[in-house]
């Protein structure tokens, strides 16, 4: 029997190490303890995987004490390895050590190497405690933790301006989202009376569907409110471009391949219960496919190769929770599982790209840098097929499962999907084109561009070919294959419910005259974002100059930012600002704080006129105190 | 002559109280002194009588004149700061409750039934005393003997140049 | 007025009053620490008084005399003690006026 806890545990103790004695220890013994940790917990994760495959119905359940106990709340600290857990796990340490070595390299002249290992070591723990909780609050616990290495790591240039200030945007947005979790999970205990995630789906297992608008739905659209936050969807995903302003490795891991994916990972977990309330599916749905095609027209036009990315990011994890809305747990899962490989790549090769150039993020200062960074440059082109759906790699399976599934739900869902599918592969042909095609823009910084060293490259080409390939694990049975990743996940999908299986498994369609329109549009409008910007600029411009209206809304987000600014966050900083100068400083401060205190003053001043610190003062009064006592007495 | 005894002693206090001078003051006390241990013997007990001579009057009298002496503080000092309150408050209180409590003594008819009830009795002599002392009471004894060894160790630590 | 005059246990009584009066009129008006202490002395022989006139009219019991005893016992302690701490004031701040002895106040 493996020790559960010790894999997350291991890179907890990375964390201590690296954060009390990784400044004395120096950058060699930091690195191997923060590589090392995580690379142990993969291959212990490996072992646990195993042993889950080999158990009765693929799930190992332990419980290590009673953690929480009041009244009929009974909270027990345990973890639990299924399908869903056991792959977030090895997608957590797999791909978080690579990262962690991609950052030896990265990071390697930065001030706080150690703190940032500290931070990216308990992420990981705090991811893997998320994952692999066995209740709800143990969940949160992870749930939060990432939050907070988060805001960490994003305000890890704490120098700056702006990484601050993102790091703190990106914590409030995940309080807002937080906070309807907490309520969700309250929900359910009022519900269940209990919060461990077998209880829970043991009993939805005997409830029906609930088609109205009744508590199970407000628990799942709550639950789902807290993954907006988790995972950056409208309405809540205005902090995820701006987390970009940490180290890239950071918006690697956490920003692109894991803890964005805590949503969809939370909706999984519970999907019995989701799929009970189909209300809250159509809701996840629309949200997934609008975030999916703003958040693509919005990369249409960034500047930022970094911002592009993080774009990308919110869009493909719209995508996500298209699947899941269109009940398609195991294709929102398979899309995750794939997107984890190739979005990593891509920060990693943006971040190879930013360090060969000094820092420098801005688009339309690269150029003409196939030949200088060739690892570079064909693992991000792998990685670029990949995410627009070229046939045979792993965005193409993914990404058309969940649009078939979105069709069977509802056609509309379907074009939307393809739309921001076409948008995808424009903005990411126009990201490799200006990257990589044309003339140096900056041919100071082009000149000093070098490859990067191994540990920046090694994880590239093996996030490459997992981009590659990943694809295989679920080749959905239209094309020949057996979709074996919902097989795969269904011992955790259908936990505690009937035998009857639930309602992704009728697959009729026209799923090969749908795959080929989506892919058709998408090579080609792939196509004509590498054939604007090859040459430069001047293209794109031109078309800029055609639309202005629609160039400058793109530009700007939409005014998202300045709207929110306008309409919301400055009637709250008024209100605020009332409740400060009101409220605060003259009723509390003032009625509540210092006016008993002056009162207490007075009466002290008052009173210690008697303390005049002369004994015979105090014998006169003594004196007095027995004449007094001698009237009342023998009056 | 209790008379004689109880003028002495209230004359001698009074006579404390306005000497301006300390020395005179002190001899003043012993006068008075002297006068309780009149009193004392017309109690019928010339052993308090004895205790009172050679106690008050020798030793702690000439412990507290030993510490003007040493103090060399004759006279008293001219007052820091005026207080007038302080002097006539505390004038016109002692004379309330002077008066009160002789009024009350004098008016009560149990103090006067007590004195008419006692009728003679023998003199106190000092192997009653000493019977009493070291049967019933000898814890207490002990525990002032103690307690006057603590007295001592605390004077001569009070007292102590510091190093 | 006879009780006062004579021999008998009021005027015993009365005699030990005006003793504990003069005590406190010492204590209250003089300023000298020395003068303070002696007035306290005049209020334990105003007990004293007191209180082996009450033993007379209990046939002389000799409980009275050990009490007596017993305060002159604690009297000396406090003779000690106070003539001691009188003079560790006088080292400190050259002086023996108790209204100088101010410095908790300041």
């Amino acid at each position: 029997m493996i020790p559960l806890w010790l894999i997350p545990v291991l890179p907890l103790l990375g964390s201590a190490f690296n954060g009390l004695l990784g400044k004395r220890a120096g950058k060699g013994v930091v690195s191997v303890v923060a590589v090392g940790t995580v690379a142990i917990s993969f291959l212990l994760s490996l072992l646990a995987f195993a042993a889950m495959k080999g158990a009765p119905g693929h799930r190992i359940e332990t419980t290590y004490f009673e953690w929480m106990a009041a009244g009929g709340l009974s909270v027990p600290f345990g973890m639990v390895v299924d399908p869903l857990s056991g792959a977030f796990m090895l997608v957590i340490t797999g791909i978080g050590a690579l990262i962690h070595l991609y950052s030896v390299g990265y990071m390697h002249e930065e001030e706080g190497y150690a703190r940032y290992f500290a931070y990216l070591n308990l992420f990981v723990f705090f991811m893997l405690m998320l994952v692999m909780g066995s209740s709800l609050p143990l969940l949160f616990v992870g749930w939060e933790g990432v939050g907070l290495c988060s805001y960490l790591l994003i305000g890890y240039y704490f120098e700056t301006d702006y990484a601050p200030a993102a790091g703190l945007k990106a914590f409030l947005f995940n309080r807002v989202g937080d906070l309807g979790m907490a309520i969700g999970m309250m929900a359910l205990f009022g519900m269940f009376g209990t919060l461990t995630v077998s209880g829970i789906l043991e009993q939805a297992g005997r409830l029906h569907a609930e088609l109205g608008w009744g508590l199970l739905t407000f628990a799942t659209l709550m639950l789902f409110v807290g993954a907006t936050g988790k995972s950056a969807q409208i309405p809540l995903y205005l902090w995820l471009p701006d987390a970009m302003a940490g180290p890239t490795p950071v918006s690697a891991l956490i920003h692109a391949a894991t803890m964005v994916t805590s949503g969809i990972y939370l909706v999984c977990r519970l999907a019995p219960v989701f799929t009970l309330t189909p209300h809250t599916l159509d809701v996840i749905a629309w949200v997934g496919v609008a975030t999916a095609l703003f958040a693509a027209t919005i990369g249409l036009v960034q500047r930022d190769i970094k911002k592009v990315l993080a774009y990308s990011t919110v869009s493909q994890l719209g995508y996500m929770f298209l699947g899941l809305g269109s009940a398609g747990y195991a294709a929102g899962f398979f899309h995750v599982f794939t997107h984890a490989w190739f979005k990593a790549l891509l920060f990693l090769g943006a971040g190879s790209v930013i360090h060969a150039m000094h820092h420098e993020q801005d688009l339309f200062r690269m150029g003409g840098l196939r030949e200088k960074m060739p690892i570079t440059f064909w693992t991000m082109a792998i990685a670029t097929l990949a995410i627009m759906g070229f046939p045979g790699l792993s965005g193409f399976f993914s990404k058309d499962e969940i649009l078939y599934l979105a069709y069977l739900k509802n056609p509309a869902l379907w074009a939307l999907g393809v739309v921001g599918a076409c948008c995808t592969s424009f903005y990411m042909w126009r990201l490799m084109a200006l990257t990589f095609w044309g003339e140096p823009r900056d041919p100071h910084a082009h000149e000093h561009a070098h490859e990067s060293p191994w540990t920046m490259t090694a994880p590239l080409a093996v996030l490459a070919v997992g981009s590659a390939v990943a694809g295989l694990w679920g080749i959905p049975k239209a094309f020949g294959g057996s979709f074996a990743i919902e097989h795969f996940l269904e011992p955790a999908l259908t936990f505690g419910q009937k035998a009857t299986g639930h309602g992704a498994g009728h697959h009729e369609g026209p799923a090969w005259l749908l795959a080929g329109i989506s892919t058709i549009l998408g090579i080609a409008s792939g196509a004509l974002g590498w054939w604007m910007y090859k040459d430069g600029l001047a293209r794109g411009e031109a078309l800029g100059a055609k639309l202005p209206g629609l160039h400058t809304v793109l530009l700007n987000k939409y005014f998202v930012d300045e709207g929110v600014e306008a309409y919301l966050l400055r009637p709250v900083r008024w209100f605020g600002n009332l409740m400060w100068k009101l409220v605060d400083v003259i009723i509390i401060d003032g009625l509540g704080v210092n006016l008993p205190g002056a009162l207490t003053r007075v009466a002290g001043d008052f009173t210690a006129l008697w303390q005049t610190g002369r004994v015979r003062n105090y014998a006169l009064t003594m004196g007095l105190g027995a004449f007094l006592l001698l009237y009342v007495f023998l009056k | 002559m209790f008379v004689v005894f109880a003028l002495i002693t209230l004359l001698g206090a009074g006579a404390m109280i306005l000497q301006k001078n300390v020395i005179t003051a002190g001899l003043c006390m012993v006068l008075c002194f002297f006068g309780v241990a009149g009193l004392f013997l017309l109690l019928a007990n010339p052993v308090a009588a004895a205790l009172q001579l050679i106690v008050y009057s020798g030793a702690i009298m000439v412990l507290v004149l030993f510490v003007i002496m040493l103090l060399n503080s004759h006279e008293e000092e001219p007052a820091a700061q005026s207080r007038p309150y302080q002097r006539w408050g505390g004038v016109a209180l002692c004379a309330v409750l002077g008066v009160g409590a002789l009024r009350l003594v004098m008016k009560s008819p149990a103090a006067a039934a007590l004195g008419a009830k006692a009728g003679p009795a023998p003199a106190m002599t000092l192997e009653k005393v000493g019977r009493e002392l070291f049967s019933a009471h000898l814890l207490a004894f002990e525990a002032v003997g103690l307690l006057l060894l603590a007295a001592m160790i605390a004077a001569v630590a009070l007292t102590k140049k510091e190093p | 007025m006879d009780g006062l005059m004579s021999g008998n246990l009021q005027g015993y009584l009365a005699v030990g009053l005006l003793l504990f009066v003069a005590g406190l009129a010492t204590v209250l008006v003089r300023r000298t620490l020395l003068m303070q202490f002696m007035g306290i002395e005049l209020m334990l022989n105003a007990a004293n008084v007191v209180l082996l006139a009450f033993a007379r009219t209990h046939g002389n019991d000799v409980r009275g005399t050990v009490f007596y005893l017993f305060i002159i016992g604690v009297a000396a302690c406090e003779a000690a003690v106070g003539l001691a701490l009188v003079i560790a004031f006088h080292r400190h701040r050259q002086t023996t006026d108790a209204d100088r002895a101010d410095l908790l106040k300041q």
